[in-house]
């Protein structure tokens, strides 16, 4: 080997040790090898359609449409003046009257459902129902449940408290559809069936239909959330409270509020109002949400005004 | 062998790779190591040598046809290890041994001027381009030897995932990470390697080419002398 190449020989290890020397510092490496770390991800499992209704047990609704058209135990339930007290009676009497429950059975998953039971279980007294035109009609159309609530809910958003469209036409319904005039129960008025139905549309949205209804929102406005660019390194830890004041339509009744956080650190605190305004934008961005049940509109902790937890991407 | 990767230390570094990987990746990557080095060393050496040459071939060739005395030059020339100055040496010697005896056979001494300095232009040609075949060998063989570490390693990490039950990234991406280390020390060996023989390869035929000019020019200035000897 000759004296130039020594010289070459010591150059080249002198450089190669001083090129991998600057790789293992650091140099050239990867930003953030943590990225290789498995973080935990959050999951949020959800039904995809089942929003319902979490609603009282709609046989109690049924059952006095059937009970004042029979004979004998009208006689007993005419005793009792108070109302309240004629709803548990009826309710064993659907019972003795067996033609009927094949239909209600399948139904109790519609609230709505509660007036067509009273045509249908009485063949019998059909012939006299041609007098009374209009209630026979009625019940019919209502038998296609979304069609309802289309119809009903520019006519009395406020009143669903007191009770449905449904359930007002159902109390219209049921003297016509018996034998029996209005006063087949003395004391027993016109004016107690609304408090009586009461009951049955004093729906409380439940756990599990918040958790839907959330999931639904959140999917609807994940186009317009992937729109948004994350501020910053942790910016996509926070979590944001957002209330959405909605309309019937699903389209947003005012601007979203933020109403709290949680997951800020010291690290992402100063993107808290970005991320603020960027949920809010995704929101507006995506505003009229579809396919929200009608029927939890209104309701207790309905989704008229709902608070949801939203994070950034990412 | 233990199925279980280290996440916290599966970096980029050269170092962590090299010690993570198998002994058989270890033994490739080392060897590669050594080739580049080995390749880098050649290359340095090759090129200031290479340029030297052909600038003192260039001086040497113009201060010879300059030259009137061809016995001073060969004088002053006599201990240079330039590739030209033994062309040049080799021919005069030839000269002169032939010219030595009383009778001339002038095609004879022609022929043998001819091969001894074309003898003298390849000895120099052959001794310029020892190393080159160092660099030929290093460039086609290192990916190679590179891929066969990968395969290896890229093996081994699916033995782990097997020994594992797992197959997240998490399990396989180190192992696969310091496998694939192995094809880049190759190619950070070879591609030098090829790049420099292609350059060098020019160079040394170039370095040929000038020697034999100047080998012809020499043969024909000697036969011209020869023409008019006795």
């Amino acid at each position: 080997m000759q004296r130039g190449e020594k010289l070459a020989l010591g150059v080249a290890v002198a450089g190669h040790v001083v090129l991998f020397g600057l790789l293992s510092v650091g140099f050239l490496a990867t930003p953030n090898p943590l990225k290789l770390a498995p973080q935990p991800i959050q999951v949020s499992l959800a039904d995809d359609i089942a929003i319902e209704q979490t609603s009282p047990n709609p046989a109690a609704e049924a059952a006095p449409s059937v009970a004042p058209e029979q004979g004998p135990p009208e006689d007993a339930a005419s005793p009792e003046p108070t109302p309240v007290e004629a709803e548990p009676e009826p309710a064993p009497e659907p019972k003795p009257a067996p033609p009927a429950p094949p239909q209600p059975a399948p139904r109790p998953q519609k609230p709505a459902p509660a007036s067509s039971p009273v045509p249908q279980p009485r063949p019998l007294p059909k012939p006299q129902p041609p007098a009374a035109k209009p209630a026979p009609a009625k019940p019919a159309p209502a038998k296609p449940a979304p069609a309802k609530p289309a119809a009903a809910a520019p006519a009395k958003p406020a009143q669903t408290s007191r009770g449905t469209g449904r359930d007002a036409q159902a109390t219209a319904a049921r003297p016509r559809g018996s034998r029996l005039g209005d006063d087949f129960l003395k004391g027993l008025s016109d004016r107690q069936t609304p408090s009586r139905a009461e009951a049955a549309p004093a729906a409380k949205m439940g756990a599990q239909a918040a958790a839907d209804i959330g999931s639904a929102i959140l999917r609807q406005v994940q186009p317009c959330a992937n729109r948004q660019v994350t501020p910053g390194p942790g910016a996509e830890r926070i979590r944001v409270a957002i209330n959405l004041r909605l309309n019937r339509d699903g389209s947003l009744a005012s601007r979203p509020r933020v109403v709290g956080h949680t997951g800020v650190d010291d690290e992402n605190r100063r993107y808290v109002d970005r991320v603020d305004d960027l949920a809010i934008a995704t929101f507006v961005g995506c505003s009229p949400l579809r396919g929200l049940p009608d029927e939890l509109y209104d309701v207790q902790n309905g989704w008229s005004n709902f608070t949801l937890r939203y994070k950034l991407p990412g | 062998m233990n199925p279980v990767f280290n996440l916290e230390a599966a970096t980029l570094s050269p170092v962590a790779l090299f010690l993570q990987a198998d002994w058989v990746v270890k033994l490739v990557m080392a060897g590669l190591l050594l080739a580049s080095i080995w390749t880098w060393a050649i290359i340095l050496s090759f090129s200031a040598r290479i340029r030297r040459t052909r600038r003192e071939m260039a001086r040497f060739e113009r201060d010879f046809w300059k030259t009137d005395d061809i016995e001073a030059f060969h004088r002053a020339q006599s201990d240079s290890d330039l590739p030209s100055a033994q062309v040049f040496n080799a021919g005069v010697e030839e000269w002169r041994r032939s010219t030595a005896a009383n009778q001339i056979d002038r095609e004879g001494v022609r022929e043998r001027l001819g091969t001894a300095m074309g003898v003298a232009v390849a000895l120099e040609v052959e001794q310029l381009s020892d190393r080159l075949n160092i660099l030929a060998t290093v460039g086609s063989v290192a990916p190679f030897v590179g891929l066969f570490g990968t395969v290896w390693g890229i093996m081994r990490s699916f033995t782990g995932i097997a020994a594992a039950q797992n197959s997240s990234l998490a399990v396989v991406a180190p192992g696969i990470a310091e496998a694939l280390f192995a094809t880049a020390i190759g190619l950070f060996a070879a591609i030098p390697a090829v790049i420099a023989y292609n350059r060098f390869s020019h160079g040394v035929n170039k370095v040929e080419a000038g020697l034999n000019r100047f080998a012809d020019g020499f043969h024909t200035t000697l036969s011209r002398q020869l023409d008019g000897a006795r």
